[in-house]
């Protein structure tokens, strides 16, 4: 057992120079400022107060939220109805399909992206709608996978059995699928909402350069401004609500298991 | 006796080459020389002849901006010939991150186009040798915007209400704030409070009206294929444009604009310092100029190369772009900014985009 530890000693060292030494250092740089590339080792909240107290900030952080949000229960809405679909299909099929799925995720996402740029290019629709499709289309695979491995391992003798209870078809759906397949529901929204709220790719090139989100946010203030500060605070908030966030997620979680 | 004699051959055959310029070519054989230059700004065949007739290896890599240039300059050391901008320039002068050109190698700059000789950060050539220039303007659909109605209003035109939404403006805040004062008739390198206020009103003004997209290189595809009516674009993509499509015109404002040079220098660490100087005279040349200029459509530093293009016959003739203007007494080069507003433009500038 103890040499098999040790064999993760290079995975730890891993860790500790790209993650964990990264992160403290973005931690060190938000709660300080930094005059003429000097750092002066003084705690401070005044980044975050900068980022919290200006209307301007909060209506991006709000853009990125809204946006992951709605791209989300759109993937829920689509995927759920395929992912049940795909499930109760005879078992080669539905590993076709899924293979059907997982297709796109081969290519690389900016390509796709410039793909979707140059099709809706030639559409008159609203930029907002055209940021989501191509939101909803890169992300739905993961969401229709992890709803669809819940569905496919739900033991069917249970639907057998609530028939057999006298329940009709929509009953059993809402008593027994559905809140058998809440995990993989969840595990859909880990997988889509945490990447769609930082995304800033894809609004940026089919949105038409009328949106500012938060990863731009950051990219200008460490990149064109020079701000690290500022810039760290502002991926500090954006880490607590990706943690936050995920701590929701798994308390629903935990909280359908316990029923 | 033999192979004195074969040494005697070889110190002949390389006689001319080394008479060329202070250096012996010979000993540069087999080094590897590392450039750090723009994003689709270069000839690779021109790279690629490099590498044959010094019979050496050249580490091409790319950059998006001046200010991802400094940090990389500021945490990595491996680069030997850089190309960064007018007011980079300065910055790296100051900060003492460059050394000197070596004039006995790069021994053509006579050859350099008359706009870009005697530049206010470095005017004998100490440190910097001019690659491509250009100007800020509007390019503009004739079909839309009359030449007389664009003329007119110059940088005007960013707050005419008649354009709403038919316009993209280049993401970059310095550029942004260039156009304003400009309007306003300040100076581009302002630091008066004041002014700059005054030009970050005109900015959320500009926002409001005219409701642009905020692009960066994407202007180039979409001005080529007239998405809109008119964009803010380097002079260098607006050759480009221009040759794509012909209802497309150029406009260089009279209320003045800004000249940027993008210029070689050579890193104080550089590790292959005379190798750097012999690519930078390459590069200086007739044929490679005409080449990088031919492929990329930015003015040439080079005098010949630039009258070439644009004269009868060339690549570029009759294309009101592709030759900046010069001697116009309101255009002006950036200066580096105090580190103050180099923090501060941009700050303002993302908060016009999201208001």
């Amino acid at each position: 057992m103890k040499s098999f530890f040790r064999m993760s000693y290079p995975y730890i060292l891993w860790i500790g120079l790209f993650i964990i030494a990264p992160m403290v250092m973005i931690l060190l740089y938000a709660f300080t400022r930094s005059s003429d590339g000097a750092i002066t080792f003084k705690f401070t909240l005044e980044n975050f107060g900068r980022f919290l107290s200006d209307p301007t900030f909060l209506k991006v952080l709000w853009t990125s939220l809204r946006i992951a949000l709605i791209t989300t229960a759109v993937c829920i809405l689509i995927g759920y109805p395929a992912a049940l679909f795909i499930a109760n299909l005879p078992e080669k099929r539905q590993t076709f399909l899924i293979l059907l799925l997982t297709l796109p995720m081969w290519i690389n996402m900016l390509l796709k992206t410039y793909a979707w740029r140059g099709i809706l290019m030639n559409f008159e629709i609203e930029s907002e709608i055209k940021v989501f499709i191509g939101m909803v289309y890169d992300f739905l695979p993961y969401m229709i996978i992890q709803i669809h491995t819940a569905i496919a391992k739900l033991d069917r003798e249970l639907l057998t059995a609530a028939y057999d209870l006298g329940a009709n078809k929509w009953r059993a759906f809402l008593k027994v699928t559905l809140p058998l397949s809440v995990p993989g529901i969840i595990s859909g929204i880990t997988l889509v909402f945490l990447p769609a709220v930082s995304s800033f790719v894809i609004p940026k090139l089919l949105g038409g350069g009328n949106y500012v989100l938060i990863g731009n946010l950051i990219e200008t203030y460490f990149l064109v401004a020079g701000d690290w500060n500022f810039g760290s605070a502002i991926s500090l908030i954006m880490a607590l609500i990706i943690i936050a966030s995920m701590y929701l997620t798994r308390k629903l979680d935990t909280s359908g298991k316990e029923e | 006796m033999k192979r004195i004699l074969i040494c005697l051959v070889l110190c002949l055959c390389l006689l001319p080459l080394g008479a060329m310029a202070e250096f012996d070519a010979a000993s540069l054989a087999g080094q590897t020389l590392n450039v750090y230059n723009w994003g689709e700004y270069v000839d690779m065949d021109v790279i690629r002849a490099f590498e044959k007739e010094y019979n050496v290896r050249v580490n091409y890599k790319t950059f998006e901006s001046n200010e991802y240039l400094w940090l990389q300059l500021s945490s990595e050391d491996a680069w030997d010939v850089i190309v960064p901008s007018d007011y980079m320039i300065e910055r790296l002068i100051k900060a003492g991150k460059l050394q000197p050109i070596d004039k006995t190698i790069v021994d053509n700059l006579d050859q350099l186009a008359e706009g870009v000789q005697n530049l206010s950060f470095d005017p004998d050539n100490t440190y910097a040798v001019p690659y491509f220039w250009q100007t800020v303007g509007i390019v503009y659909d004739t079909t839309k915007i009359s030449e007389e109605e664009m003329e007119a209003q110059g940088w005007e035109a960013f707050r005419n209400p008649a354009y709403a939404g038919h316009a993209y403006m280049y993401d970059s805040s310095r550029d942004g704030f260039m156009i304003a004062e400009k309007a306003l008739g300040y100076s581009a390198n302002t630091t008066d409070e004041a002014e700059i206020m005054a030009a970050n009103e005109w900015l959320e003004d500009m926002h409001k009206t005219l409701k642009p997209s905020y692009v960066t290189d994407e202007v180039i595809d979409s001005m080529a294929e007239g998405l809109k009516w008119m964009a803010l674009v380097y002079s260098g993509d607006a050759a480009y444009i221009l040759s794509e499509n012909e209802d497309m015109a150029y406009c260089v404002p009279s209320q003045g604009t800004n000249v940027a040079i993008d210029a070689m220098v050579i890193p104080a660490n550089a590790k292959n310092p005379t190798l750097a100087n012999v690519f930078i005279r390459y590069m200086t040349g007739y044929e490679a100029s005409l080449a990088n200029s031919t492929e990329v459509g930015y003015a040439s530093a080079n005098a010949e190369a630039l009258a070439e293009l644009s004269g009868p016959g060339g690549e570029y003739e009759g294309n009101e772009a592709y030759i900046p203007r010069s001697g116009y007494e309101k255009d002006e080069i950036y200066v580096d900014l105090p580190s103050e507003w180099q923090a501060r433009q941009p700050d303002l500038w993302e908060k016009i985009k999201i208001q």
